[in-house]
């Protein structure tokens, strides 16, 4: 249990490559902080930092407050789960999870390793395992193991790099669940790298996205979700991704409408009070429209698109419905499968014609050349719009 | 032959080495069974032509084989049979002992100073299998593992150093132990430091191996709270079995069969001497190998008797796929 503090953190290889930029993240003691972007954003070099397994080039990294950056990492408190679980193949699961417990000086009672061990595998539901080698295993039992061995001891901070990435879906989704329980059990800091936005969003009380080494958005799930800054995190978080392009948008009469392909759609509700706060006028803009917030339309009108449909994807729940455009831009929409009949489900092959309109509050606004967005500005420093928001917690 | 005879030639030759190829295991399998199974043979009829050039592709590579290890094989035999030989000692027109006995042996043992070499030898090859060992394996551990500064160019340097000759250091080293007081009868000292001196060369074999086992393990280990010996010595050395063995079984051979340095250093100090050198001087002159080369060759099978063990023994350990389980796989 401890708070982490990361302060202008470089990472640099070989004297030129830049893995990661100027991090600067205050995480709070028992917060589950999950770093996610796609590979090579330099998400598990932090995470490895933290660790102790990369130098940090430049800045320092604090556990409550005492700077750790020269410590080794047996000297850190921390436990880590390894992507590929890193068992020890030459012991068994028994003392795969002693051995942290063994290395502890002064040393540790038999009895109380064996009961710590016996209670991770409990909760873990791998005491049948104990005495199997982990080439014995399945993929899964592996991952449970490499967690066990992660939470028989005593640390200051719980560290998971793409823990769950090898497993298969199915498995992903349980181990998933069985994280967010694990975590009210062992009640500690986590941090969690991971590539995939929905661990993500179901799993951290805030959502760090990177991106070529860069911060680009620190928030709750529904923060990054719903007030996204910029572009990027616009696009990478939510599935499918978010429709963007370039269109117009116009202030006509205190009013705000956007005008792509040829249509005219008013922007309505809060995003337009944000717009007109923020002072935009009529600029060329990216417009982002959530794939749900993209809507069937019974016939065309002036707030309508006319699309072709190329792909259609029967999900179950609902159907993902590629379409193009006039001009040629894909777009994507969801729609559930709940109201519609059977005769319109069966319509819905290549080449269809159909029209389109975007739900008119909760569309998206980006600068075209700095891609920020027009309606959450940073109007801060990136350091202390972090600690404004461990404040808001 | 005009182009088009080549063209029609070529699908044929393709034929018919794919028959060749898949119809190979198939018969090799119906012959196995044949011996017991007479029904089989009216199947095998077909198969007939494929049979017997098998067969005559066995007996070809069996008949290789059993003169290459008779090649191998009669010096030994040779020695064995010759120590046993107890009508005279000296070299004979003939190889089956008239007389046996263990004579040789017992005077080995009584009359030479064998058994002062054989410690001798023993001391040097397992102090210096011992420090060879420890040396090679933190070397590897230490090129496999950490980075640092000049990395490369010393593993080049040592590539490099690794090419020359040993014996061209030899007078200079002479010089040195001459005046370190570790020559002739204190060969021992002096032989050990000389294998051992630059065993951590011999790096390779072992550093690729470290290479093949995970770095994740090292890390979860460190991190789980292990020094870098800890990591070493409870995750890596397990793991390493059979390239540990392999260390060993080298470095304990190396001074066990060594001739030029041992006979340099011990220089004419029979006290000095290891095995091979005591031996050669058993037989180094005329009158010496009518008296002594039945002598000689006991010596060289009580020689030839703990690397047998040894080989034996450590056999077992050369297991595969000892890394198994530990990531994803």
């Amino acid at each position: 249990m401890a708070n982490v503090k990361l302060t202008n953190v470089k990472k640099i290889y070989q004297g030129n490559v830049v893995a990661v930029h100027d991090f600067n993240l205050d995480i709070a003691d028992k917060e589950f902080i999950v770093f996610v972007g796609p590979s090579g954003c330099g998400k598990s070099t932090t995470l490895r930092m933290i660790a102790g397994l990369e130098e940090i080039s430049e800045g320092t990294i604090e556990f409550d407050g005492e700077v750790v950056n020269d410590l080794q990492p047996k000297d850190r408190k921390i436990s880590m789960v390894f992507q590929n679980y890193a068992l020890y193949p030459n012991y068994t699961v028994f003392e795969n999870m002693a051995f942290p417990l063994r290395l502890i000086r002064p040393k540790m009672s038999q009895d109380e390793i064996y009961e710590r061990v016996t209670k991770a595998a409990e909760i873990l539901g791998i005491t049948e395992y104990l005495t199997r080698k982990p080439r014995a295993l399945s993929g899964g039992q592996r991952q449970r193991v490499a967690i066990g061995r992660a939470m028989v001891k005593d640390c200051k901070v719980f560290l998971m790099d793409e823990p769950l990435s090898n497993l298969d879906a199915k498995l992903r989704n349980q181990m998933r669940a069985e994280i967010i329980l694990l975590r009210k059990k062992i009640n500690t800091t986590f941090v969690y790298v991971t590539h995939d936005q929905t661990e993500a969003m179901t799993l951290g009380d805030r959502i760090v996205v990177m991106k070529d080494g860069y911060i680009m958005q620190v928030g709750t799930p529904t923060e990054v979700f719903d007030r996204p800054r910029n572009l990027f995190v616009a696009e990478f978080i939510g599935a499918p991704k978010m429709n963007t392009f370039k269109t117009n948008l116009v202030k006509k009469d205190g009013k705000y409408f956007v005008t792509p392909f040829g249509a005219e759609i008013p922007v309505t509700g809060q995003k337009a009070d944000l717009l007109a706060e923020n002072g935009i006028d009529s600029q060329e803009i990216i417009l982002g429209v959530r794939p749900e917030h993209v809507v069937l339309a019974d016939k065309p009108s002036k707030e309508t698109i006319r699309v072709i449909l190329q792909v259609n994807e029967m999900m179950g729940n609902e159907l993902h419905l590629h379409l193009l455009t006039d001009d040629n831009t894909p777009l994507i929409v969801r729609v559930p499968t709940m109201n519609l009949t059977d005769e319109f489900r069966n319509e819905l092959v290549m080449g269809k014609e159909l029209y389109i309109t975007f739900e008119s509050k909760v569309m998206h606004f980006f600068d075209t050349v700095t891609e920020k967005s027009l309606l959450y500005i940073d109007k801060e420093e990136p350091v202390q719009e972090d600690e404004e928001e461990i404040n808001a917690e | 032959m005009s182009e088009k005879d080549l063209k029609n030639n070529e699908p044929q030759v393709v034929e018919e080495f794919e028959e060749e190829k898949l119809e190979q295991p198939e018969s090799d399998l119906r012959q196995e069974v044949a011996f017991d199974d007479t029904a089989v043979v009216s199947r095998e009829k077909r198969h007939m032509g494929m049979k017997a050039k098998t067969r005559a592709a066995n007996i070809t590579i069996y008949v290789i084989l059993v003169i290459m290890s008779a090649v191998w094989l009669v010096p030994f035999i040779f020695i064995v049979l010759q120590s046993f030989r107890c009508e005279s000692t000296y070299l004979t027109g003939y190889v089956i002992p008239k007389q046996w006995g263990f004579d040789n042996y017992a005077r080995l043992f009584t009359e030479t100073k064998f058994p002062r070499w054989f410690l001798n030898t023993f001391i040097i090859s397992v102090v210096a299998a011992v420090i060879q060992l420890i040396m090679v394996l933190c070397m590897s551990y230490t090129l496999s593992r950490l980075r640092f500064k000049g990395r490369k160019a010393l593993m080049n340097a040592m590539l490099i150093l690794g090419m020359f000759p040993g014996m061209l250091t030899m007078i200079v080293l002479y010089r040195i132990l001459a005046d370190a007081g570790m020559t002739q009868g204190n060969s021992i000292a002096g032989l050990i430091l000389v294998y051992v001196a630059s065993s951590g060369m011999g790096y390779y074999v072992s550093k690729g191996f470290f290479d093949t086992i995970p770095k994740s393990l090292d890390e979860a280990a460190r991190v789980d709270g292990a020094n870098r010996a800890q990591v070493l010595y409870k995750i890596i050395l397990p793991l390493s079995k059979p390239i540990v063995i392999y260390t060993l079984l080298t470095a304990f051979m190396g001074p066990w069969g060594d001739y030029v340095f041992a006979s340099y250093v011990a220089f004419n100090v029979s006290d000095g001497y290891n095995v091979a050198v005591g031996l050669q001087w058993l037989i180094s002159t005329p009158s010496n190998i009518a008296a002594n080369y039945t002598i000689f060759c006991a010596g060289g099978v009580i020689v030839a008797i703990p690397i047998t063990l040894l080989f034996m023994f450590l056999q077992k350990y050369y297991v595969e796929g000892v890394t198994g389980g530990a990531v994803k796989g």
